[in-house]
């Protein structure tokens, strides 16, 4: 398939970009528009997101992890522990912690990943719970109690203790990491991926290593997990077992479902924040907060299977302008192809 | 030259014989059908040959190189490429892509150079692409090029798992059950399509039902039934093997 020699500008280009426009504008002057505690939902959101982008990154060759949270939490505690314990710099602790999660991961997964689908997702549960009790259970980590307060992150004379400094701090990781995933995704790597999710056997016998290339997914997945638990712990300064453990892992699960698991970058953001914000205004006491949420993920999945994303790129397509959500959300529904296509 | 060697291989699944001791190799260059009554095992060598599964004895040599213990992709990569019974394609992709993907393997820039695109990169897709278009058209394909393999009929299904092997530029192509499901017509089509294949120097393995198709293409047959061999020559001898007869009795083989 080759591009079309003129580049015309119609409608759908234009709104495409309007709307890309309004939404960084948006999203970039959030700390004026909106007041400290939704600020907080939002960093919040954030958090949960790269969470669900990582989940989302591992589905894509076919393996669904269990065990977001706890990676998450092997990134904040080697943060937390290199900060309070050794003095280091929060900086340096963020690549060491992503360092650390792919190490750690690629001990445990090198007996998994060789066995399919169904013994990853098993050990993803076992890790989920180990780690979580890992942490609890030594005093090295501060027990189940937590680890020492630690001191926000600082570049010369910018601390970043207020909600704004960390929401945008917060905004840099969730680039970083949405830009790093999308440039993987449309790689050769990338392709090598989607020829997995489609079809194992298929991709063995045109020569792909299925073992090789999952192995190489899960862990850039593993790093970026630990780099957005060094980020919460810039936010919430202390690490606490509770925090990491397996009902995080689901509620991870969750954001991808009803945004969409075809969209891989956009749909877990807008399940994150749809997570967040709707117990919110429901205004219920606090009890029936996890009824409500379970009934909204139950709506979707019945109501909704491609997620919210899906539903709205069914509407946009035929009344509205056509635009074209695919690229820009990350679709995996029309991956893009291997060499010398599109 | 012995291409493909199978020494006393067996696959038991616990008391269960899939296969056993089964010995025959295939000549290079030549058409070499596979035979048998259903659930004789004949999908299950394939699979063997192929990696997927591990044999519990003996050996499997191709091209002089012991392949018994290799994984799927590294015995894909040492050239040989297979068509599947079931249809396993990639939904998703166009027809072009998926055919495009057999060329992953070779037409490589270098993994560098690709990522910054370079002339030689692009020079690359280039040619891939032409290639697949080749192979496209040559499986009649051609007008479905931009189709997603999930939209397409049965039978273009088939042929285009025949064209993302062929991709491949395999030395050896098995090819499991190709004409199954098809006319008359298209089953010609098909057998020409497979001589043409083995005129450009492709040694091919087949398994099939259709006893008219095999009589009629192969340079050499094998006969298991049960795991076992039972029989192995050519057309006309295995035509009046009693053995095989018999074996095949109550046996709804496609006649046509």
């Amino acid at each position: 398939m080759s591009r079309p020699l003129t580049t015309t500008t119609n409608t759908s280009d234009i709104a495409k970009r309007v709307l890309l426009a309004v939404i960084c504008a948006v999203v970039l002057a959030l700390p004026w528009l909106v007041g400290p505690y939704s600020l907080q939902l939002f960093i919040l959101t954030m958090t949960y997101g790269m969470l669900g982008l990582s989940f989302a990154f591992t589905i894509r060759v076919g393996l669904p992890r269990f065990d977001s949270a706890a990676w998450w939490g092997i990134g904040a505690y080697t943060t937390a522990i290199l900060m309070t314990k050794a003095d280091m710099s929060f900086w340096l602790t963020v690549p060491i912690a992503g360092l650390v999660s792919m190490a750690v991961g690629y001990v445990v997964y090198r007996v998994a990943i060789p066995r399919g689908m169904m013994v990853f997702l098993m050990f993803g549960l076992v890790i989920a719970l180990a780690i979580q009790q890992l942490f609890g259970s030594v005093e090295f980590f501060g027990g189940w109690g937590g680890t020492e307060v630690m001191k926000p992150p600082a570049i010369g004379g910018l601390v970043f203790d207020g909600k704004r400094e960390l929401y945008y701090l917060g905004l840099s990781f969730l680039v970083v990491n949405l830009v790093c995933y999308y440039a993987l995704m449309h790689s050769r790597i990338g392709r090598s991926w989607n020829a997995i999710g489609q079809s194992l056997k298929l991709a063995s016998s045109v020569g792909i290593d299925v073992v090789r290339y999952r192995m190489a997914n899960v862990l850039i997945s593993n790093f970026f997990l630990a780099l957005t638990g060094s980020f919460y712990m810039a936010f919430s300064l202390v690490a606490v077992p509770a925090t990491f453990g397996l009902h995080k892992s689901l509620n991870v699960i969750m954001y991808v479902v009803i945004g969409g698991i075809a969209y891989s970058l956009a749909g877990p953001l807008v399940g994150a924040l749809i997570l967040a914000f709707v117990p919110e205004y429901m205004r219920v006491a606090s009890e029936y907060e996890s009824i409500i949420t379970a009934v909204v993920i139950i709506l979707v999945v019945i109501f909704l299977p491609g997620g919210i994303l899906g539903w709205v790129n069914k509407q946009a397509k035929p009344w509205f302008i056509k635009v074209d959500w695919t690229k820009l959300l990350g679709r995996a529904k029309k991956p893009p192809g291997p060499p010398g296509s599109q | 030259m012995d291409l493909l060697t199978l020494e006393k291989v067996g696959k038991n699944y616990g008391k269960l014989e899939a296969v056993s001791d089964l010995d025959f190799s295939v000549t290079q260059g030549t058409i070499h059908s596979l035979i048998g009554p259903n659930g004789a095992g004949k999908t299950t060598v394939f699979n063997l040959i192929t990696g997927m599964i591990r044999p519990t004895s003996g050996r499997i040599v191709f091209n002089n190189e012991d392949i018994t213990r290799q994984e799927p992709h590294k015995i894909a990569q040492k050239g040989i490429a297979r068509s599947f019974q079931q249809t396993f394609l990639f939904m998703e992709y166009s027809v072009l892509d998926n055919v495009l993907t057999g060329f992953h393997m070779r037409n490589r820039a270098g993994v560098l150079r690709e990522f910054l695109h370079t002339r030689a990169a692009r020079e690359a897709d280039k040619k891939a692409t032409q290639q697949a278009l080749e192979i496209i058209d040559f499986m009649g394909l051609g007008p479905l090029r931009d189709e997603l393999a999930g939209n397409l009929p049965h039978g273009h299904q088939r042929a285009l798992g025949v064209s993302i092997a062929l991709a491949c530029d395999p030395v050896l192509l098995l090819m499991d059950e190709p004409v199954t499901g098809m006319n008359p017509t298209e089953s010609n089509e098909m057998v020409d399509r497979i001589q043409r294949i083995r005129e450009r120097g492709v040694t091919i393995l087949l398994v099939e039902h259709s006893m008219r198709v095999v009589m009629g293409i192969s340079d050499m047959i094998t006969v298991i039934s049960y795991g076992k061999k039972i029989a192995q020559g050519l057309p006309d001898e295995i035509k009046q093997n009693r053995q095989v007869i018999e074996a095949y009795i109550g046996e709804d083989t496609d006649a046509a």
